[in-house]
């Protein structure tokens, strides 16, 4: 290969997309190393805090996408309170003062202000692609800059992000003269929208793909809507709200047979039950139903339009065993609890997790929510799925045993990881001792990221996957009784990966303490909002336990705005 | 350490974070036994996004009928005559105090008694009485049977 000239090496990379493998090439030589930097086109950082941007332009000077990630997972559950951090401003001043082309950015759990959409959209020509997920801290008046400014934009995706809705004009933003929208996704806006600017967007967009609708998008509006993007292939739909309207059911309806190319549907926020035959015609090409937000729609109707999905590979849903008999094509799932007070025949229980095993075998990804489960159930559903890749179960109640025998699930879920030697993801749950993470540890080979809550009995839990999951990438527990002894038994374990969040464990100061000092490149994050640094001040016995902590490896050391809640040691 | 409740702005520093077996009430009528360490809000769990965890919350409220009014009874102590609130028209423990404070005409605080407040109290479905704002409203909104608003401590 080093006979080749660099242009040709480089051509050859371009094949290589995949940050692992872009990542190994560049472990080759030196040679290869310099033609990766300068072709590297896209950038991932898994925690923002594990580099900055200065170390980012230096090693990559060229790189047109940007992917950040910043709060953990667990903040997606109230975990982490307010003003934890995960800033992007620092980001995009960095790369506006410097050089680089960006076209995309994609960022998830970050603070995002007006101030940093304002600077993003008059720094880079050719920005292409926005792609906001889990964000806070911004307003509508955000998005006016990025709609006025960002001439070549194609997509604008806005993903259940906290947004503080000013109802002002900002889908007006973009000109007139503006035609290259592909996706819109503004699903999460809380506001009205002004429908004919919207109207007048899309009828002049031809290469509009993906639609999602807020809640202030009636019936009627979607029907004239439709009428002006057949060539539409994802569609989020918002408000259903006028049921007594049937001529906009009909124009809606006539409009939907239109798009042929619609493969993927999500929303329903506030449905009419009957409105959804509207969608019947095309139901047979959807490959992606999510109506994890349509709490309006029962029974009947869904089983209706279940029956109509044929090809469908993702669904989010209730009605499972229709599923499980219609849907053979089924590759990911996602169960959300109608009722976290269960009970009543809208309970899911592990009855529906084995029918959908047994009935689509190419269930690979699943998200489940129930009231109960079996040891039984889960073993046969590992006989009936050892394709998983992710795998997470919530039993509502926490601690609760294997409700027929009264047994932890350790043997359920014992079953699961033997069997599916893909497994990347896992989130256990129910009554569990350490006998679960023996399992783990002994036969999650591919484990990436495990999700532990109430779970084990002793540290030896926590060792066992820390020993046994070599390609461990994010550790999260909560409410579980690993204390000091498994954090510092293998301190170098950490710089294997990215981040580890204990909360409500048996970790105290003294421990942490300990770890940081034994490995100064990692962060060890001391989460106490409650104390505002009365931690410090008290001068806490080492005994103390520590509410949160959430150390992750960084070769750029303690950041400099954390809050005063949060105590780097 | 203290097991503050973080979404009370208002929680009781006297929660007593070492007593085992404490029984949590979700807000959705979830009951299960756990140890002090090992306690669930229905904030945080379970694990759901806080959009669908809304949506759901109002699908029930609406199953339930918005217009649910939920009056109950208020004393000051030693006064014999109460008054009646309508709980519902409240959105948290700072418009129910400042509502209180207003009706009789006395300054009302949640948590540590101190000389000069009064502090609010109420009985929950158990029958205990129980210091206002350790638990989530809307867990609060659940158990609340009555109000008892408190003499400031004499010298």
């Amino acid at each position: 290969m080093n006979y080749f000239p660099d242009e040709v090496i480089e051509h050859v990379f371009d094949f290589v997309t995949s940050h692992k493998d872009r990542h190994s090439i560049s472990l080759v030589c030196k040679s290869w190393f310099k033609i990766e930097r300068y072709s590297r086109q896209n950038v991932f950082i898994g925690n923002c805090y594990a580099i900055n941007p200065e170390r980012l332009l230096r090693r990559f000077p060229c790189f047109k996408s940007l992917t950040l990630k910043g709060k953990p997972h667990f903040a997606d559950f109230n975990l982490v309170p307010h003003g934890w951090g995960g800033f992007v401003q620092p980001w995009i001043e960095a790369l506006a003062r410097s050089r680089v082309g960006l076209e995309e950015l994609r960022l998830k759990r970050m603070v995002v202000t007006d101030e940093s959409l304002e600077l993003l959209s008059r720094s880079f020509v050719n920005f292409k692609s926005l792609v906001l997920v889990s964000c806070e801290g911004f307003s509508t008046d955000g998005l006016a800059s990025i709609a006025s400014n960002c001439r070549h934009l194609q997509d604008l995706d806005l993903q259940e992000n906290e947004i503080d809705d000013h109802r002002g004009q900002w889908l007006s933003c973009f000109p007139e003269t503006y035609t290259s929208l592909v996706t819109l996704n503004f699903a999460c806006l809380e506001g009205e929208t002004n429908l004919v600017a919207l109207e007048r967007l899309v009828a002049r967009s031809p290469n509009l793909r993906s639609l999602k609708l807020n809640r202030a998008v009636p019936l009627d509006a979607l029907a004239r809507l439709m009428a002006c993007a057949p060539q539409i292939v994802d569609l989020g739909v918002g408000s259903y709200e006028d049921e007594q309207d049937s001529e906009s059911c009909l124009k809606l309806q006539a409009a939907i047979r239109k798009c042929t190319s619609l493969r993927s549907l999500s929303g329903f926020l506030e449905a009419a039950p009957h409105c959804l035959s509207a969608f019947h015609p095309v139901c047979h090409n959807l490959t992606s139903l999510n109506l994890s937000y349509a709490a309006e729609i029962h029974g009947s109707h869904l089983i209706k339009l279940i029956e109509h999905c044929k090809k469908l590979q993702r669904i989010g849903d209730k009605g499972l065993e229709v599923v499980a008999s219609t849907c053979k094509e089924l590759q990911e799932l996602r169960v959300f609890p109608t009722d976290l007070q269960g009970g009543g025949n809208t309970a899911v229980t592990e009855d529906g997790l084995v029918a959908i095993s047994a009935g689509c075998p190419k269930l690979h990804s699943i998200l489940y929510f129930c009231q109960q489960m079996t040891n039984a159930a889960l073993i046969t559903v590992a006989k009936n799925c050892p394709n998983f890749i992710r795998f997470r179960l919530c039993i509502l109640e926490p601690h609760k045993p294997d409700h027929v025998t009264s047994q932890p699930l350790d043997e359920g879920f014992g079953a699961i990881v033997q069997a599916c030697k893909n497994l990347k993801r896992l989130s256990v749950s129910g009554l569990l001792t350490d006998q679960v993470f023996l399992y783990i540890g002994m036969y999650a080979t591919e484990l990436e990221m495990l999700s532990i809550a109430f779970a084990g009995d002793t540290d030896k839990g926590m060792l066992y996957v820390l020993n046994g999951c070599k390609k461990m990438r994010k550790l999260e527990i909560r409410d579980s009784p690993f204390g000091d002894a498994a954090l510092l038994a293998d301190v170098n374990k950490y710089e294997t990966m990215r981040s580890l969040w204990m909360s409500s464990c048996e970790v105290t100061l003294g421990g942490c303490k300990r770890l940081a000092r034994k490995a100064p490149w990692l962060n060890v994050e001391i989460i106490n909002e409650n104390d505002n640094n009365r931690m410090e001040e008290n001068g806490y016995e080492g005994r103390q336990k520590v509410d949160k902590l959430y150390l992750y490896r960084t070769v750029v050391g303690t950041r400099v705005d954390a809050p005063p809640f949060v105590w780097i040691l | 350490m203290e097991n503050s409740n973080s979404y009370s702005p208002y929680s009781s520093s006297s929660v007593d974070s070492t007593k085992p077996s404490l029984s949590v009430n979700l807000s959705l009528s979830l009951t299960f036994p756990s140890t002090s360490s090992q306690r669930a809000t229905s904030q945080d769990w379970p694990p759901i996004k806080p959009r669908l965890r809304d949506t759901l919350k109002s699908l029930r409220l609406r199953q339930r009928g918005y217009n649910t009014a939920l009056f109950i009874k208020v004393y000051m102590e030693g006064v014999p005559i109460g008054r009646k609130l309508d709980l519902s028209t409240f959105s948290g423990y700072e418009s129910l105090l400042e509502n209180l404070s207003g009706m009789f005409d006395t300054s009302v605080i949640c948590g540590n008694r101190d000389r000069k407040h009064h502090v609010l109290t109420y009985q929950d479905k158990d029958g205990d009485w129980m210091m206002v704002g350790d638990i989530p409203w809307d867990m609060f909104l659940e158990t609340v049977r009555r109000l008892k608003i408190t003499r400031p401590e004499r010298c």
